[in-house]
């Protein structure tokens, strides 16, 4: 397992390199002259001297390689420089908004997997009842409402008409209740589709079949050998949507007024504030292959075949 | 997968348990006299000599000017009790207040106004477009209460500008950074006017408190509670359910929310005086809309009238002028440009646009396409031009929809690559002279539309005169010029004359609107 683990850690290194590489020459072909804007945004006049002199602050005269050298040293070292707008680092900025965003992706995530693991293994035990015909129902709802809908519908029925919610803000728990419903419908819908079709697909496996051939209990059947060998999919699945909502939601963030890092980052993008978006297309590059890392762990876990993989697999 | 269930059930116990409790009732968490206000963006750093990201109407709770603006442009006293100007022009004396106090108990005197002042000097490039700034010669302080400031050349407009909201206000001198000038950043936001940031969390909430030890009058709320609201129909919503005060502003809530309050009874909904003007600009210096017989054309083919009602829900008035006419100066009585398709088809003939049956018209085997540029997130624009295109259409111009996002249509202001662009003046106190003024700057979407007209070098002579101007007839007949000429010239499109529209709770008391399109009257409110 270990040498599992630090075999998929050392290839993580090459691909960070590359999305900083990337982040990197994306900033350099948008369309805006970073000089330019932050010319603008200081509000001052923009003329050739100007921007020259800018330019040269800025250091983007300099030759290509050296700049990105200079600037993945700095990154290193977690100094993603300072934002043109507000000209406090970028650093700082975004873990201003993570602790909501963060509050928010386990709310959001405890609920998925409140809803989808129970409604997916009933679905499938008892497939085609009036139980499965409901989640299907819930899954074509909760895979077709747009999420601002959504949003706004929530309000309306527990804020406005019960009022047992606030509409807005981010102060205490009770403000995350409808964005967290929100935001996980949609992924709970899937993930218990997800779950029932590959608990079916287990069910109709031999190891099933000799294992109750051989008597085993049923209960230790669906657990052990049928809810184990499901869950793969939807770990996938279920790591991508943690690291996709991690990421921001700009949406919800938005109609709840929660001042999280989405909103913050399409502000920054809207102003062309490339600094933190720099950091942030790094950041979140690093979330989602952190993340896939621990599914893989995970799938190394329920499936000793994968951390096995070729590399005994000749010695059987 | 027994203990698998039996956890999942403990947590959804758990969660039924707990969850409700933490509704709380909403009344509790206010106190009577706290006022909740909401706004769409960040307060920002609340620096007085800069601009954006910090909000107007919040500098306006902390900082003062040494004058104020009055409705349809009277000067009254603000810092200053009294004021001279020289005859020359050059030379305006201020009579400081005396007593005033910063909220951290710094004096406000002569020295401290006079450090301000020369703070914004220092960045003199920041504030190109401010003709004061340029003007202002230096500045000096007289004993306690005595300021004098020195100007270049005679600029009627100073004290007009010295009611704005920023640059020219007053931070405590303590509050300057240790080293540089305050364009590099403030210590804390500390003015002398009626509220103090107390508290302060980006993007979520700001926090105001009653200054205690404010001059005037002081307000009758003790606290102003600003909550960031991104989505107007949110902002709607958290209204209705109590969560909001008062709206206050324009494009804070759809026109479309505006109504549905209005309509409710429950609450007073009220629309402002005119403030700006929505226009577009007309490019007189490329593609087709150099031909000053198409620009006129446009004028005559819109239907006004039908977008103030379908779009605006007749809450803004129509502008048949650049300039409203509550305008100062601009009350010159122009003709305006009847909406008369025929008028519009006959002067196109004219210009040799020809037309086949209902297709767009050519000229030397070129369609007649001009594109209007638009920020795509501004749904009010987005409706205008869409209406627009459709009137056009009927003339036989087909009108191509730019919409990108703000800083790219930003962008097509400032270098002129552009038919037709979304171009809104900048509303009372900077209409007509800050306006006028910025006209003569490359940069701005004015200036690169009236690039192309023969006459431009005059205007520019012309606006250029009138801000040095001493005699008032001659100022009167100056403006009279160029606004005559910029209307026969149809360089500009107006549309309507835009409003703040306000919505409040019927407990809300003392409302009314303010004569600056930026400023809320948070100071003036009392809650029941």
């Amino acid at each position: 397992m270990q040498h599992y683990i630090v075999r998929r850690i050392l290839q993580l290194i090459p691909v960070l390199l590359g999305i900083s590489l990337i982040t990197f020459l994306l900033i350099q072909l948008m369309p805006s002259d970073p000089a330019i804007v932050v010319l603008r945004v200081n509000q001052v006049p923009v003329t050739e001297a100007a921007i020259a002199a800018m330019r040269e602050r800025l250091g983007l005269n300099r030759p290509l390689p050296i700049q990105y050298f200079d600037w993945l040293w700095h990154v290193l070292h977690l100094d993603f420089g300072n934002s043109y707008v507000t000209g406090e680092p970028v650093l700082q900025e975004v873990l201003h908004y993570a602790p909501v965003t963060l509050k928010l992706t386990c709310f959001t995530a405890i609920l998925i997997l409140l809803i989808a693991l129970p409604a997916g293994i009933l679905a499938a035990l008892y497939k085609n009842s009036m139980f499965d015909q409901m989640s299907r129902m819930f899954a074509y709802t909760g895979t077709a409402i747009p999420s601002f809908w959504l949003g706004f519908l929530l309000i309306y029925l527990f804020s406005l008409k019960l009022k047992l919610f606030p509409v807005m803000g981010s102060g205490t728990l009770a403000h995350f209740v409808l964005p967290a419903i929100t935001l996980a419908w949609g992924p709970a819908a899937i993930c218990t589709r997800l779950l029932r079709s590959s608990m079916l697909d287990s069910l109709s496996q031999n190891y099933v079949l000799y294992a109750r051939a051989r008597g085993v209990f049923e209960r230790m059947v669906i657990g052990q050998h049928v809810f184990k060998n499901a869950l793969l999919p939807v770990v996938t699945f279920f790591g991508l949507s943690f690291a996709h909502l991690l990421s921001g939601a700009v949406i919800v963030e938005n109609v709840f007024a929660l001042p999280g890092v989405g909103r913050f980052m399409v502000k920054a993008i809207l102003s062309r504030d490339y600094p933190v978006i720099q950091c942030f297309v790094c950041l979140s590059a690093f979330l989602f292959v952190s993340v896939n890392l621990i599914v893989d762990l995970v799938y190394g876990y329920l499936d000793p075949r994968i951390r096995l993989g070729g590399v005994n697999e000749s010695a059987h | 997968m027994k203990n698998l269930f039996r956890a999942l059930l403990a947590v959804a116990v758990a969660a039924l348990i707990v969850l409700p409790s933490c509704a709380q009732p909403q009344s509790e968490t206010q106190t009577s006299k706290e006022i909740i206000f909401s706004w769409s963006e960040d307060i920002g750093p609340l620096n007085p000599h800069l601009y954006n990201p910090s909000q107007m109407f919040a500098q306006d709770l902390v900082y003062e000017s040494l004058v104020n603006y009055g409705r349809g442009g009277e000067i009254l006293p603000g810092l200053a009790e009294q004021w001279e100007v020289s005859s020359d022009g050059k030379l305006m004396t201020f009579q400081l207040r005396q007593g005033v106090q910063f909220s951290d108990g710094t004096p406000f005197n002569a020295a401290a106004a006079k450090a301000n002042l020369e703070q914004v000097l220092d960045n003199r490039d920041e504030h190109e477009w401010l003709g004061l700034i340029q003007e202002m010669d230096r500045v000096e302080a007289e004993g306690e209460s005595t300021l004098k400031i020195y100007l270049k050349n005679a600029y009627y407009p100073a004290l007009q500008e010295l009611t704005l909201i920023r640059p020219v206000r007053f931070l405590s001198p303590k509050a300057f950074p240790d080293s540089g000038t305050t364009a590099e950043g403030i210590k804390a936001p500390i003015g002398t006017g009626p509220w103090v940031l107390a508290d302060y969390s980006k993007d979520s909430l700001a926090v105001f408190k009653r200054n205690e030890n404010y001059w005037g009058n002081p307000p009758e709320a003790e606290q102003v509670t600003v909550r960031i609201i991104p989505d107007g129909e949110t902002r709607a919503l958290a209204f209705e359910n109590g969560e909001i005060d008062l709206i206050y502003g324009s494009g804070l809530i759809s026109l479309d929310a505006f109504k549905r309050l209005q309509d409710s009874g429950e609450y007073e909904a009220e629309v402002s005086p005119p403030l700006n003007t929505r226009a577009i600009a007309l490019n007189s210096s490329r593609g087709a809309t150099q031909d000053l017989q198409v620009r006129q054309a446009i004028q005559h083919a819109f239907n006004k009238s039908a977008v103030i009602q379908a779009v605006f829900y007749n809450t803004e008035p129509q502008a048949d002028t650049y300039f409203s006419n509550e305008v100062p100066y601009a009350d010159i009585g122009l003709q305006p440009y009847a909406y008369d398709v025929d008028r519009a088809n006959s002067l196109l003939d004219e210009a040799g646009w020809q037309r086949q049956g209902q297709g767009t018209r050519q000229k030397d085997g070129q369609p007649l396409t001009v594109e209007l540029s638009f920020n795509a997130t501004n749904n009010a624009d987005k409706a205008v031009a869409e209406a627009l295109q459709a009137d056009l259409r009927v003339v036989g111009i087909d009108l191509r929809l730019l919409g990108e996002e703000e800083q790219s249509w930003l962008d097509r202001q400032t270098s002129g690559e552009f038919h037709l662009i979304f171009n809104d003046t900048w509303g009372p106190p900077y209409e007509p002279q800050a306006m006028m003024s910025s006209m003569r700057a490359p940069a701005h979407a004015d200036y690169e539309a009236q690039s192309g007209l023969p006459m431009k070098a005059e205007i520019d002579r012309k606006i250029g005169e009138v801000l040095v101007s001493t005699d008032e007839t001659t100022r009167r007949q100056l403006y009279e010029e160029v606004l005559t000429t910029l209307h026969e010239q149809a360089v500009y499109l107006p549309i309507s004359y835009s409003t703040n529209i306000a919505v409040f709770h019927k407990n809300l008391s003392g409302f009314e609107f303010m004569p600056q399109a930026n400023q809320v009257p948070l100071s003036k409110l009392d809650k029941a």
